[in-house]
């Protein structure tokens, strides 16, 4: 698998080295035998050149004799010397040509002996020659031309002719071998040129398919390992089976071009599960497989690779898309096996063909995935082990604590049992003797018991036989009143008809009749009406509802309503309450008027002359109500008889007077029932004084309802919240960047409905280099801040939908918004509400260029700002710098001060995102510097870490509470807290709130009126909930008030009463609380009757219906369950708090 | 045992279960006490000491009496519940508490402590004087809570038998004790009464970690070998809870037995002090 290293091994495969080593050998003997060729070619061509010239010579030789004699001739006929010259001539190139010949015969030697020959010859000739010229010279031309007579130069010359035939033939023969050896030399370096080329071709073919059978080897070898590594990659840390496979089948797939696949797990000896797969339709059969059956089966029992061509078309592995569906054509199917134990099963379909490489891949991964299948399902066995064993070691601490228990009871009762059989024995001597006494005793007793139940019997049926009267006579009363009514009132209408005489046919004594008839008629209905009254007092049947009842308003009603009835008789009516009198009395107000009424009215109409007069007075126990007139008075005899029914002094009084003389029977009865009397003085003809005496609280009050009406009040439903309705923003009806944003341009969002201004201020923020979105509405100012999260927004307050404050709370509330810087613009002085719903700015319109330009800087130097600022306020220069020190971090500037006010100095001036301060300042307090803080305007107010060494009382943390979420007390492990506090708020400064969370936090002073300046006690001693509900309700304008358990509320309520000022509107009441609980506290507070109305929502941690039952029982209004729902602890308050 | 409630043989068996389950819906849905979520052996092994105890053949008769006669419910729910504990209990647990999470706790201004399933109190006094001794008790506030009304009143009454105060006192010192037990006890009459002024700063309440939701942040919660009881859907529900009360890093005592290690809420804490089971919140930032 691995190739030997490059150092150590041969260079190239041993066939290539052989290869290469053939052309080195081949190429060195083409060069020798080249080489030679050449060499003799080059030998064979010298000598044609030679045999050649030779050639020439011998014609130049001859030609030189030639001419000798032709000169020598000339001169003999002629005897001029002028025929010499040829002679001279010829005689002197002679020699130079004989040399040359003998040079370019030199490796012949028959030629050379012949041209030895030759020379000879010719040297006789030109002897003859010259001797001849010698003798004509002499003048013996007859005996020169004797020499020539004896034809000796004829022969010498023929001689020399035929030699020189000779040479030339010889040397023509010579020639023409050489050409043929020149031209066989030739020929042979042609072939071996051709021959060598051929086998270098060969060789070189051989060695480019060597190579390319390396390369290709190489290239799979590299492909398979890749393939490995990435499985081995995927299958790599702690997985789960599923995922696992997910993974394993997905590379697969992948990695060999499947089209769709599976994998199996073996989930037994003989079964198989599909647990994932790679695009398998959601519906496939066969999700568990036995060995043998089926494909995979097959494959499995027979642990070697399926490849499978042709598959049919309903294979059960199809190839899915949106679009359509296919069979895939070839199937790999390759069992995944460790020591011949097959863990898993993959199949894969391909939709082309696949060939040997992917067979081979797949047959090396599948060891792999068997590997990694095993040791994930150990994994998950053991995983599976652990939890057994926790479990069992859960189970078996169980049992040990129930048999403590037990054992602990079996002590107990032994015990028990111990000491009571002791005390059984002596009680029983004990008992014995005093057995018989009681037997004594009990004959005696029997006998008295007897007398007794015969008298109760009796007593029973008298009793009985009284209610039953009374309930007849009430009956009867309520039946008789009704029977009585009924006729009466056709009688009264009719009457009244008559009287007004609207025909005009009846005579004035008939309408005086009939007036009559009415008069009396309603005094008949008023005395029907009394008397029913009466029977339901005496039987008990009217419902007293006392409430705390403020006597003022109290008299203010009778003198309302008798100040006009005395003036009219002429008589004075005055009514006064005394100062020292309480403000208040707990009684039943109807009643109570009622009664006042009767005396009054009485009072009023037996006066004749003088004056009527109600006073009320009080002493410790009670309260009195004189009636005083100047009237006829009651003789002493009938003080008694004229409260009794049907009693009065002159039985013709009422009749004079008007009034069925009931009156004060009901009044005394009524003043009995509320706890009091009524007592008369009296003289006839100087008038009479009725005094009702009071309790100043109603003694047989009970606890009753609560007071609200509950009818609908749960369905009050908060005012729907603005929200951006539109899911389309609406094109802006100017031109705007939105569709043209760059993904990292500074956008700004401009919301304002006058299109001028819009575009002015698109035309500013583009020259500042911003981009715009610019919307005219509220709702998709909202939309779009959401959509395209602007880097800030320039808000308009008068939009034609909704409010700019109102988007402008949406955005603050909204987390994903909050952080947009938005910079405010109105024509109304907004700046208040705009700044303190957290805008960065305001500006009143119409606004100058500068001041946007200013505007939008400001945006620019806020989105720039990247640095994050802590402030330390601490005097001890010490813990200053040692705080510093702690918290240095990068891009962390840390200003450090001194006292409060260096800090207030420095919170005016740069906003920071957290400061850390110390209680104890030279200046002023901690508290004070929080309170200041608060109170300051231009102060923004960064999320505050209280450090402090200072002991911290309750009432000093709650405090603290209001504006510090996190206080820590100096001590060795704080420093480490402090750096995690410090670090959180910076981190969630970055992360959510940039900069003004804390203002964020008094949201809005909104147009909820129900919270407006409200007083709220919230009974509650987790800081957490103080902490979060004084956060929300105070920005809402409501004023809170805290007790931390059940004792403090009722001191913080009783306090409050009686002062209008600081009167608690509503009360959040926490179960769970030190002390006295939620409960305890609510029945306590609903045992007083001026706090029965005072509106209770009980904060319960409890979700059962019973526990919601408990807390409604015991007083609450309604209930809200913990950890607490904002929107619906609001709307609570809302439908509770008295409007 | 009665022969003839035999709950091994299969019939018996099934009927058991469904006798088994009827009841413990109906304690949910008459008296809302969800017992729904509890390990199942422990409360039907609970349950068989029961029927032994009112003389009744099956849980069928214990249904029948639960829903029709009052009273009887208060006397069932002893058993269903194991009130065990003792003072100091598992002494390393308090004085890996003393040594290592109250120098953390001496940084609150006011600390909170929630000992839930608090049963008859011993853990809950323990606590208490061990904040005391720590100078700590004064400004800490121990919330108490149990689902059985008759062993918190125990709890509240703080009397304990005088025999067992041996014990107490011994782990008390192995706990690392700066004072003698008896400085916060006094014994009359075979019984010792705890502190009243321990008491102060105790909230004793009934609360349900099946049902009921978190009331108050707490700096550390103890809850020991009370997740045994519960199956781990209801574990996961409690340490839920849990992590939903605890201050940021606030810590968490379990049991001995006990582990976080399969509850899905096993993310949410960190180790602080692991051979005594103590955790910290682990800080999501």
């Amino acid at each position: 698998m691995v190739q030997s290293s490059a150092h150590s091994g041969p260079p190239l495969p041993p066939s290539a080295l052989a290869g290469f080593m053939a052309a080195v050998l081949a190429v060195i003997l083409m060069a020798i035998l080249s080489y030679q060729a050449q060499t003799r070619s080059v030998a064979a061509a010298d000598a044609v050149t030679q045999g050649v010239e030779l050639i020439v010579q011998i014609q130049n030789l001859l030609s030189s004799a030639k001419d000798a004699e032709t000169g020598q001739r000339g001169f003999l006929l002629a005897g001029d010397e002028a025929y010499l010259e040829p002679f001279t001539s010829g005689k002197a190139a002679i020699n130079g040509e004989l040399d040359q010949m003998t040079r370019l015969t030199g490796q012949s030697p028959e030629q050379r002996q012949r041209v030895d020959q030759l020379r000879g010859l010719i040297s006789a000739k030109l002897d003859e020659l010259q001797s001849t010229i010698t003798l004509k010279r002499a003048g013996k031309s007859e005996a020169a031309l004797a020499i020539v007579r004896t034809d000796r130069g004829k022969i010498l010359m023929d001689k020399i002719r035929v030699l020189v035939i000779d040479i030339e033939n010889t040397d023509r023969t010579e020639l023409a071998q050489r050409q043929q050896e020149w031209q066989r030399t030739a020929i042979l370096s042609t072939r071996i040129t051709w021959i060598g080329s051929i086998v270098l071709l060969v060789l070189i073919g051989a060695a480019a398919a060597l190579v390319s059978r390396d390369y290709r080897a190489r290239q799979l070898q590299s492909w398979l390992r890749t393939g490995q590594m990435g499985l081995s990659e995927r299958i790599q840390g702690d997985q789960t089976l599923d995922s696992l496979g997910e993974n394993v089948v997905s590379y697969l797939a992948h990695y060999l071009g499947a089209q769709v696949g599976a994998i199996y797990i073996a989930e037994g000896p003989d079964r198989f599960r599909r647990f994932a797969g790679y695009a398998l339709p959601a519906q496939l059969p066969n999700e568990t497989l036995r060995r043998g059956d089926s494909l995979i089966g097959q494959a499995v029992k027979d642990n070697r690779l399926l490849h499978l061509t042709d598959v049919p078309p309903d294979y059960t592995l199809p190839v899915n898309s949106s679009i359509g569906k296919s069979s895939p054509r070839e199937i790999l199917i390759a069992p995944a096996s460790i020591d011949r134990t097959v863990h898993a099963v993959v199949e894969l379909g391909f939709l082309g063909r696949t060939d040997d490489s992917q067979q081979q891949l797949l047959a090396l991964l599948s060891t792999m995935i068997a590997v990694a299948v095993r040791s994930s399902k150990d994994r998950t066995r053991l995983e599976e082990l652990l939890q057994e064993t926790q479990r069992q070691a859960e189970e078996l601490q169980t049992q040990q604590e129930e048999l403590r228990v037990n054992n602990e009871e079996l002590e107990e009762q032994s015990r028990a049992l111990k000491v009571s059989h002791a005390q059984l024995e002596s009680q029983q001597a004990e008992l014995e003797q005093t057995n018989s006494q009681l037997e004594e005793q009990t004959r005696l007793l029997e006998h008295q018991k007897d007398e007794l139940s015969k008298q109760r019997g009796l007593l029973g049926e008298r009793a009985a036989d009284l209610q039953r009267a009374n309930l007849y006579k009430s009956q009867f009363l309520a039946n008789m009143s009704h029977e009585l009514r009924t006729p009466l009132n056709s009688t009264l209408i009719l009457a009244k008809l008559l009287a007004d005489n609207k025909d005009g046919n009846l005579t004035e004594q008939q309408v005086k009749f009939a007036r009559t008839i009415t008069t009396a008629g309603n005094d008949l209905l008023a005395l029907i009406n009394d008397v029913l009254d009466l029977s339901k007092i005496e039987a008990g049947k009217i419902d007293l509802k006392p409430e705390v009842v403020r006597l003022a308003k109290m008299v203010d009603e009778q003198s309302r309503l008798f100040q006009p009835l005395a003036e009219k008789r002429g008589i004075k009516f005055s009514a006064t309450v005394l100062p020292a009198t309480p403000e208040t009395i707990e009684t039943d107000p109807q009643r109570l008027g009622q009664i006042l009424k009767n005396l009054c009215s009485n009072a009023v109409k037996f006066t004749e002359v003088g004056e009527v007069s109600l006073l009320v007075s009080a002493t410790a126990e009670s309260l009195s109500f004189t009636v005083t007139d100047t009237g006829v008075g009651i003789p002493e005899n009938q003080h008694k008889n004229i409260f009794e029914a049907f009693q009065q002094a002159d039985g013709s009084i009422h009749r004079k007077f008007g009034g069925t003389g009931l009156g004060l029977s009901i009044s005394r009865d009524l003043a009995h029932r509320l706890g009091g009397q009524i007592t008369l003085q009296s003289t006839p003809g100087k008038g009479s004084t009725f005094t009702l005496t009071l309790p100043h609280v109603l003694p047989t009050a009970k606890a009753g309802e609560p007071a609200l009406d509950e009818t609908g009040i749960r369905a009050a439903a908060l005012a729907a919240p603005l929200a951006p309705h539109q899911r389309r923003i609406a094109p802006a009806q100017i031109e705007d960047d939105r569709a043209q944003l760059a993904s990292n341009a500074r956008v700004i969002l401009i919301v304002e409905d006058d299109v001028a201004f819009a575009g002015i201020l698109r035309d500013l923020a583009h020259e500042l280099g911003f981009q715009c979105i610019i919307t005219h509405t509220a709702g998709e100012g909202l939309l779009a801040a959401t959509q395209f999260k602007p880097s800030a927004i320039l808000l308009d307050i008068n939009l034609p939908d909704h409010s700019g404050l109102g988007v402008l709370e949406q955005l603050k509330r909204n987390p994903e918004t909050r952080h947009i810087p938005v910079h405010v613009a109105s024509i109304a002085d907004h700046a208040h509400g705009a700044l303190e719903l957290g805008a960065m700015g305001f500006a009143q319109k119409p606004v100058t260029r500068e001041q946007l330009i200013e505007a939008l800087g400001r945006i620019e130097t806020k989105l720039a700002q990247r640095v994050r600022r802590v402030l330390v306020v601490e005097d001890d220069e010490r813990q200053r710098e040692s705080i510093r020190e702690l918290l240095g971090m990068a891009d962390l500037q840390i200003t450090t001060v001194a006292s409060a006010g260096k800090a207030l100095e420095a919170l005016r001036t740069v906003t920071f995102d957290c400061m850390v301060m110390d209680l104890s300042l030279p200046d002023f307090s901690g508290f004070e510097l929080l309170e200041r803080m608060q109170e300051q305007d231009g102060v923004s107010v960064p999320p505050v870490i209280v450090y402090t060494g200072r002991a911290l009382s309750p009432d000093d943390e709650q405090k603290l509470r209001r504006f510090s979420k996190s206080i820590i007390l100096k001590d060795a492990r704080s420093p480490e807290r402090l750096l995690d506090e410090v670090t959180l708020f910076l981190h969630q400064v970055e992360a959510t709130l940039p900069a003004d969370r804390q203002r964020m936090l008094k949201v809005a002073r909104d147009q909820d009126s129900a919270f407006e300046g409200r007083r709220i006690l919230v009974v509650e001693d987790d800081v957490r909930n103080v902490f979060a509900l004084t956060s929300l309700l105070e920005p809402k304008g409501a004023r809170i008030q805290i007790a931390r358990n059940g004792r403090e509320a009722l001191d913080a309520l009783l306090a409050a009463t009686g002062r209008e000022a600081d009167r608690i509107d509503l009360v959040l009441m926490d179960v769970m609380m030190p002390e006295m609980d939620g409960l305890t506290a609510m029945r306590e507070i609903r045992k007083r009757p001026e706090w029965k109305k005072l509106p209770i929502v009980a904060l319960t941690a409890k979700a059962m219906q019973d526990d919601l039952e408990a807390c409604m029982d015991a007083g609450a209004n309604d209930y809200i369950a913990k950890p607490l729902d904002v929107e619906k602890l609001l709307s609570l308050i809302r439908v509770w708090m008295p409007k | 045992m009665d022969a003839e409630i035999d709950p091994t043989s299969a019939t018996h068996g099934q009927r058991w279960e469904i006798e088994f389950r009827l009841l413990i819906e109906a304690i949910y849905q008459v008296y809302h006490y969800d017992f729904r979520g509890y390990a199942a052996a422990s409360l039907k092994r609970r349950l068989r000491t029961a029927l032994v105890n009112f003389e009744c053949r099956s849980l069928s008769q214990i249904q029948d009496r639960l829903i029709n006669e009052p009273g009887f419910f208060g006397l069932l729910l002893n058993f269903l519940t194991v009130p065990v504990s003792e003072m100091f209990r598992d002494p390393g647990y308090f004085r890996a508490l003393r040594e290592q999470v109250v120098p953390l706790l001496r940084t609150y201004p006011s600390i909170k402590i929630w000992v839930a399933g608090c049963s008859t109190g011993e853990e809950v006094y323990s606590l208490a004087i061990l904040l005391r001794e720590e100078g700590l008790l004064e400004r800490a506030l121990i919330y108490a809570t149990d689902i059985n009304p008759q062993t918190l009143a125990k709890a509240q009454a703080g009397v304990y038998d005088v025999d067992r105060i041996a014990a107490f006192t011994d782990s008390h010192q192995r706990s690392g004790a700066r004072s003698s037990l008896s400085d916060y006890y006094v014994a009359a009459y075979g019984r010792a009464v705890f502190d009243k002024s321990l008491r102060r700063r105790i909230v004793f309440s009934d609360h349900s970690l099946a049902t009921d939701s978190v009331f108050a942040e707490v700096q550390l919660i103890s809850c020991r070998n009370v997740l045994i009881y519960f199956n781990r859907d209801l574990q996961d529900r409690a340490l839920g809870l849990f992590r939903e009360a605890l201050c940021r890093k606030g810590f968490l005592g379990i049991g001995s037995k006990e582990s976080l290690r399969f509850s899905s809420e096993a993310g949410a804490f960190d180790d602080f002090v692991p051979q005594e089971r103590i955790f910290q919140k682990r800080d999501p930032a």
